[in-house]
């Protein structure tokens, strides 16, 4: 109600909307699955997206993307989650 | 009580004369008895206007013949400063003036050079001030300077003995709840335990008679307002029986409303409230109007008029954002400063980039979906209303020029408040926020009687709502109090404090699984020793100085998935506490539109997981909770489920028009073109025709066969989302009953399962 920016969590799904048009020319189904990775990987960091309150949108949106790779990265190597 | 004068009476309320020169004080006799008291009564409002204006101002006014005395006076008027300003004290003739004269004051100086005050305050407010009393305030001394005995604010005061009657009026031959006539004839009255039929009217006398005799201080409705109260009146009328031979109220009147039926959207959703009909000389409560009678009872409203000054009715009629603005022109009041009729301060100019900085809510951690051992959970008590006082944070202690230094700044905002003088939110919530942890305490004291603490057990649930709408108004455009920049600064607080509490609780061997605003799930590392969670919350409450609450451990805690991403959201669980109580949020059983039969499913599946004691054993219950959905698709397949178990409702945010698209919703709103609302059967969505798509509630029998996939489909995806940290999909359950795939265009494909693993720790 009354709001005057869109919350991060509304100008995500609009971006991920332009995204989509993007995906629509993908053929394969791992390029498919791994660019839905990337959109989950956005979707995931969503709480802290919103805590930094950034106005540069892309920036929030490729470091959650980034650190969703960085740590699947991690596990990939085997490595346990650090306390 | 040694020593203490005697109680004359309680003053039951106050009203304005109809001639509105005065107020009539209402007043219960110790004897049982009721008296009216006529008072004359006129209080000024306040205008600024230049010195060189003045005099033309006043010579305007004298000519006025609504302006019973105009005078100048030096006092303070606003809430900013407290320095006296020159201005004019007006006085009304009568109340019906107060208004057309304040707006031709304004219109002469021109709708901004001349700032008006106290324009607005209701008579019987300024009243209660003048007089220092409050609604039912008992009294000593004779009605004309009668004293109140005890102040407003305290908390053990004796009940006072209102009589309270239920009416009820049953009109026309049709069953109960079906709409009837205005002029149909009106066959049962009842009135408390008493029954009485029979000619209408000898009826209508009856009631008459029976109300003078037993004299009840206040009727309870339900639907008094909409339709019982106009129906006896219009029904009186057409027997000749005037106002003087047939009133439910201590003295004639009441038979026109005393405001008009209206439409109102709020939300996205449009709401209709009813004329309201008020009974003279004693109280008329309509439960279908009134949001806080079934929740606060008689004494939390009685508590929240004697602290607001608001006449009772108002309080029961109106929402509690109402109680807090009057409770809040009180402290104002209180202060020295006076009420701006309209709020001469715009909102200022801000850059975008800030914006996006300010305008945000609260934190929230998306919870990672599946099952979990062993999860803490913990709230803030009041966090909102407990940040504005502890940072003192209110409209007029933004940015001060007297503590350049002061720590309360809003984290990554910068708004700084007043360090010295606590502004007017605080000082009105602080005392609000004390009277409702006494009186949470005093509602669990055994040694009281059950009738006591379920009296305080309201007040504190009135003062909880005060409380939570304290914050909202903040942001209203309209709040006269109000400013932006305290909105998002409490909000810039709260996340502040949620981040250091994630934090702390990582230290502390905890690992955030969930959080919103003001409350956090945490599960406890097996391995790092976990906290006392009793303890922890005291002592970090204590730290950030806040009451940090801890509301149990779940044995084990589901968070289910979104179904357009897959990913968790916040606010849709369902787990069960150490103590064996279920908390559910967001899922069927809490929705509005659910047909009962899901309900019931959901009911029964939650019930298989009730004597699992930790998340292993719920993962365990998989597959006699699939045989238990089995189940249910075959008796929906036999067609024997009870159609009225299947109803779906649907409530219009529009009106369908000939471009909306053709679902069910809007075949049944064909079928009852005027209702906002629809609850309907699917009979067979792949009809094209209206009529046999759906079987419409209150427009035919709801009788007959149903649409078997249609159903089954709601329950695959009932079933699937509480299942879904079980790893059951929809999709495997589609193909397990071998129902078409309910797939949606433009939706995502069917999902993978969500790996059924408990996650104690890692996400």
């Amino acid at each position: 109600m009354g709001r005057t920016a869109p919350t991060y969590r509304q100008a995500l799904e609009a971006r991920m909307s332009r995204w989509e048009e993007f995906a629509r020319l993908l053929t394969t189904p791992e390029e498919k699955a791994a660019f839905e990775t990337l959109r989950t990987g956005a979707r995931r960091y969503v709480a802290p997206a919103t805590h930094v309150g950034s106005p540069d949108l892309l920036e929030t949106i490729l470091l959650s993307v980034l650190l969703d790779l960085a740590r699947r990265l991690r596990e990939l190597e085997g490595r346990p989650p650090e306390r | 009580m040694a020593g203490s004068p005697a109680i004359s009476g309680w003053l039951l309320d106050v009203d304005e004369r109809p001639d509105g020169r005065g107020v009539r004080m209402w007043i219960r006799r110790p004897d049982g008895s009721t008296r009216v008291d006529p008072v004359e009564f006129a209080c000024p409002f306040y205008v600024e206007v230049p010195a060189d204006e003045r005099a033309e101002v006043m010579r305007r006014l004298a000519d006025d013949g609504r302006a019973a005395s105009v005078e100048p006076v030096v006092r303070r008027l606003r809430l900013e400063s407290s320095r006296p300003v020159r201005a004019l004290a007006v006085t009304p003739r009568a109340a019906p003036d107060r208004l057309p004269l304040a707006r031709s004051i304004d219109a002469l100086g021109g709708y901004f050079r001349y700032p008006l005050y106290n324009v607005d305050r209701p008579l019987v407010s300024e009243f209660y001030r003048a007089r220092r009393l409050y609604p039912f305030a008992p009294l000593t001394g004779p009605a004309e300077s009668a004293v109140a005995l005890e102040p407003a604010g305290r908390i053990d005061y004796r009940p006072i003995p209102l009589r309270v009657v239920e009416l009820a009026v049953r009109a026309g031959d049709g069953p109960r709840g079906a709409s009837v006539p205005v002029d149909a004839p009106i066959r049962e009255i009842r009135l408390g335990d008493e029954r009485m039929d029979g000619p209408e009217e000898p009826l209508l006398r009856a009631l008459a008679e029976r109300l003078a005799r037993e004299d009840p201080d206040l009727l309870l409705t339900d639907g008094g307002d909409g339709d019982d109260l106009p129906r006896l009146y219009a029904r009186a009328r057409a027997h000749g029986l005037g106002p003087d031979r047939f009133h439910l109220g201590r003295i004639p009147g009441g038979e026109r409303p005393f405001r008009p039926a209206r439409s109102f959207a709020s939300y996205g959703r449009i709401y209709h409230r009813p004329a309201a009909y008020r009974v003279p000389g004693r109280f008329h409560v309509d439960r279908t109007t009134s949001f806080l009678y079934d929740d606060v009872g008689l004494a939390g409203l009685i508590d929240a008029a004697r602290l607001s000054r608001l006449p009772f009715e108002t309080v029961a009629r109106q929402s509690p954002g109402t109680v807090f603005t009057a409770l809040e022109i009180e402290a104002a009041l209180d202060a020295g400063a006076a009420v701006p009729w309209k709020k001469y301060r715009p909102e200022g100019f801000r850059t975008a980039d800030h914006l996006v900085r300010a305008d945000r809510g609260g934190v929230i951690f998306q919870p990672p979906v599946g099952l979990h051992d062993a999860v803490d959970e913990f709230d803030f008590v009041s966090l909102f209303p407990h940040l504005m006082v502890r940072h003192n944070l209110s409209s007029e202690s933004l940015g001060c020029r007297c503590c350049p230094a002061s720590p309360h700044v809003a984290p990554g905002l910068g708004y700084r408040f007043c360090a010295r003088r606590p502004g007017l939110l605080p000082r009105t919530l602080a005392p609000l926020i004390a009277r409702r942890r006494a009186l949470r305490r005093s509602a669990r004291r055994t040694d009281r009687s059950p009738e006591a603490r379920s009296r305080d057990r309201g007040r504190a649930k009135m003062l909880k709502w005060i409380l939570v709408t304290a914050f909202g108004y903040q942001g209203y455009r309209n709040a006269r109090f109000g400013r932006i920049e305290v909105h998002e600064a409490i909000n810039a607080f709260a996340r502040q404090l949620l981040a250091d509490v994630a934090r702390a609780a990582a230290r502390a061997g905890y690992r955030v699984l969930h959080g919103i605003v003001d409350s956090l799930w945490l599960s406890v590392d097996p391995a790092a020793s976990p906290p006392d969670p009793e303890r922890w919350a005291s002592e970090l409450g204590a730290a950030v100085d806040l009451p940090l609450g801890y509301e149990g451990r779940y044995r084990w805690i589901a968070f289910l998935p979104s179904a357009r991403t897959g990913l968790g959201v916040p606010n849709r669980f369902f787990g069960r506490y150490a103590s064996g109580e279920y908390k559910i949020r967001g899922i069927g059983s809490r929705r509005h539109d659910t047909p009962d039969y899901l309900r019931h499913v959901e009911r029964e599946i939650l019930e298989l997981f009730a004597r699992a004691p930790d998340a292993a054993r719920v993962l365990a219950e998989r597959p006699r909770a699939l045989a238990r959905a089995d189940l249910f698709a075959a008796e929906l397949r036999s067609g024997g489920v009870d159609p009225h178990r299947l109803l779906i409702a649907h409530r219009f945010g529009r009106t369908p028009n000939a471009a909306s698209p053709f679902t069910d919703a809007v075949a049944a709103a064909r079928q009852r073109p005027e209702a906002p609302d629809v609850r309907y059967v699917v009979a067979d969505r792949t009809s094209r025709s209206w009529r046999r798509r759906v079987r419409v509630l209150g427009a035919e029998p709801i009788e007959g066969p149903y649409d078997v996939g249609v159903y089954l489909g709601l329950l695959a995806r009932t079933v699937a989302t509480l299942l879904a940290p079980l790893g059951v999909t929809e999709a495997e359950l589609a193909e397990r009953w071998a129902i078409a795939p309910a797939r949606r265009p433009g939706r995502p494909g069917p999902r993978p399962p969500i790996r059924p693993v408990i996650r104690p720790w890692s996400l």
